[in-house]
């Protein structure tokens, strides 16, 4: 129904066109392609996030799965105002990110040189996330285990909160990896995940939302737009639902 | 030169003089006409597939009995009716008996076509047998045992066909008898819209009253206010077949494939004939009494009404003209079959695409992220908010609809 456009057009057609128009002046109409005809539509399709009701872990071995957790835990501790990272889903996030796309950075340019940048460039790594989140647990168990004798998960919160200071400043080195750039990587998944939609894993029964009073993806708030300094006291909506849909009574 | 144009001019009148003279019958314009009565009755949603060579036949019918497949009507002598004389098309389309006296099923809607005039059925030869010949080779018939023996029809046509070509009704207009011959006749509107009987006859005492077909509700056309067609306009009816839609609501599932393939391409004075007809068929509603606002299931299906449907329906289901069907006082929503509301939410739908509003705009699918329960409840909200009062859906319906809809 749609025909493929022919081939880009040459550098020779685009100097003979413009000179055209430029000689034919505001006289000139362009022609416009045409595209007739509907995209194609199916029944029930739909585009949901991958793996969001697949049970288990996607990406993480089991053991691997324990140590962020325990990260995560150490992240974002319970307390009065919610509960832990790890309570919320974000290793579940992090598990279902690295899982897809995500994981390889399939939508950035991975292909060298890789130079050291100047801070104001950023991210300069070669390792994609799935890179850095396995060797960054191997390097922290391996660290661990030589000065403590145990896995990062087996430490009492003053180690822990003492270990990732000492990564995120750069002065416990890991094997294979940059530490600031590993601590990096998983503070910053792990807002992520205590942020995200709950669709994606984290962020469970909407629990940070409701922490900083945000309704959730709403599309739509025409109806709200008249009413000035009034609590709306809207309950937070996720894509997978909200708990104002359950039928109470 | 202006003197050899008008000599050619002459010779052209002479021409179809002696067509005239030879045939009988000036046979470009009985052919155009053929083209248009065509395209009035929908010949191609049974009888061409799409990207197939016109009237080739091969498209399913799933009936309750079983399949049904369009004939090849092209004139290829062996496969299409190539063979036949207008007097076999003229018994096929007032009885229903093609040569040889084989009856066909009703899914050859002859009940119909009976009432198309002689004279337009002469058009409709003529047009058929400008067709270019197919050799497509179809077996029309794939109705498991008993259905598939056409004795059977004998018994049938005495319980559902009366034969007859459509009498105007000399106490009415010119305008309205055009309308009624349209809509029982060539637009078969009664094949979808009338309820049937157990054997898949109409329910003529409920001409037009609205049917369940194909997991689709095919609406109450009658000018009833609650669930027909009190509510819109002449023109409103007539801008729906033309583009598909119009300010309350929008043509999908079989009926986008009508505008899109027939009403869209109808002149409007036929189409206007049509909504003139409709609106005069009174049929007084019975309306039930809305749930409670402040039901458990009301409330359940406010809210996710809010956070699901009311981005494009708007909060009080206002809608947006030709894009978002109304779904306030919705003769569609108050109808008593939920199916096609449960549908659409489920998997979602597309309206037509015509010549005057190409857009076809798509309804996403909900059968990923709302469960039956969500689904029963924000259709029930529906069915009973904004002056629609219809009765509420169960999530065992949902859950078989949803079933039957995955399986194809």
């Amino acid at each position: 129904m749609i025909e493929k456009p022919a081939k880009g057009v040459t550098r020779r057609q685009l100097l003979l066109s413009s000179a055209t128009t430029v000689a034919m002046g505001a006289a000139a109409t362009a022609k416009a392609a045409t595209i007739a005809g509907t995209p194609q539509w199916v029944p029930f399709d739909h585009n949901g996030p991958l793996h969001y009701d697949t049970p288990g872990w996607q990406y993480f071995t089991d053991e691997q799965a324990r140590e962020v957790e325990a990260i995560v835990e150490q992240l974002i501790p319970a307390d009065e105002l919610s509960v832990s990272g790890k309570d919320a889903g974000c290793a579940v996030f992090i598990d279902r990110q690295l899982a897809g796309e995500y994981g390889t950075f399939a939508r950035l340019y991975q292909e060298g040189p890789f130079q050291p940048g100047t801070a104001m460039q950023g991210d300069q790594s070669p390792l994609n996330p799935r890179q850095r989140y396995t060797l960054g647990l191997a390097g922290l168990t391996k660290y661990c285990q030589a000065n403590f004798k145990k896995p990062f998960s087996g430490l009492g919160a003053e180690q822990r909160d003492a270990t990732l200071a000492g990564l995120e400043k750069g002065t416990i080195a890991l094997d294979g990896i940059d530490s600031p750039l590993f601590f990096q990587q998983v503070l910053g998944n792990t807002m992520e995940g205590f942020f995200a939609d709950p669709i994606y894993g984290g962020n469970r029964d909407m629990v940070s939302w409701k922490l900083i009073g945000f309704p959730g993806a709403r599309y739509d708030y025409r109806d709200y737009i008249g009413l000035h300094n009034q609590k709306l006291d809207l309950v937070p909506l996720s894509i997978v639902g909200s708990s104002a849909w359950t039928q109470k009574g | 030169m202006k003197a050899s144009l008008s000599m050619c001019a002459g010779v052209l009148g002479l021409a179809i003089g002696y067509a005239h003279a030879g045939t009988g019958a000036d046979s470009y314009n009985l052919v155009e006409k053929g083209r248009y009565l065509a395209t009035l009755g929908d010949c191609t949603a049974c009888h061409t597939l799409p990207g197939k060579p016109l009237f080739s036949g091969g498209v399913v019918l799933d009936t309750p009995f079983g399949k049904l497949l369009g004939a090849n009507i092209t004139p290829d002598p062996v496969h299409g009716i190539g063979r036949w004389s207008f007097e076999d098309f003229q018994n096929v389309m007032s009885k229903g008996h093609s040569p040889g006296d084989k009856r066909l099923y009703g899914a050859m809607p002859f009940t119909a076509y009976t009432k198309v005039s002689r004279e337009d059925n002469q058009a409709l030869w003529a047009y058929l047998q400008t067709v270019d010949p197919s050799d497509n080779a179809v077996e029309t018939n794939q109705l498991p045992f008993p259905f598939n023996v056409r004795a059977s029809l004998i018994g049938w046509n005495l319980l559902n066909f009366t034969q007859g070509e459509y009498q105007p009704d000399p106490q009415k207009s010119a305008q309205w008898n055009r309308g009624a011959y349209l809509v029982q006749g060539l637009g078969h509107c009664g094949t979808c819209h009338t309820p049937k009987n157990l054997t898949g006859g109409d329910k003529n005492g409920q001409f037009l009253q609205g049917a369940n077909l194909q997991g689709w509700v095919a609406p109450d056309l009658t000018a009833n206010n609650h669930s027909g067609i009190g509510s819109w306009r002449p023109e409103d009816i007539v801008q729906y077949l033309k583009t598909g839609a119009n300010r309350f609501d929008v043509a999908s599932g079989p009926m986008a494939e009508e505008v899109e393939h027939s009403s869209q391409h109808w002149q409007d004075e036929d189409l206007m004939a049509v909504a003139v007809y409709l609106k005069d068929f009174a049929n007084p509603a019975e309306v039930p009494k809305p749930l409670a606002a402040n039901d458990p299931t009301m409330k359940a299906g406010q809210a996710i009404y809010a956070d699901r449907c009311s981005a494009c329906h708007i909060s009080k289901g206002q809608g947006v003209e030709g894009l978002f069907p109304t779904l306030a006082n919705a003769p569609l929503v108050n109808n008593a079959d939920a199916s096609s509301m449960i549908r659409v939410v489920l998997s979602g739908s597309r309206a037509g695409a015509t010549d005057a509003a190409p857009t076809a705009p798509a309804m996403p699918s909900f059968g990923w992220n709302l469960s039956d329960d969500n689904v029963a409840a924000v259709v029930t909200y529906v069915r009973n908010s904004w002056g629609n009062a219809a009765a509420p859906v169960t999530s065992s319906e949902v859950k078989n609809l949803r079933e039957q809809l995955q399986v194809k």
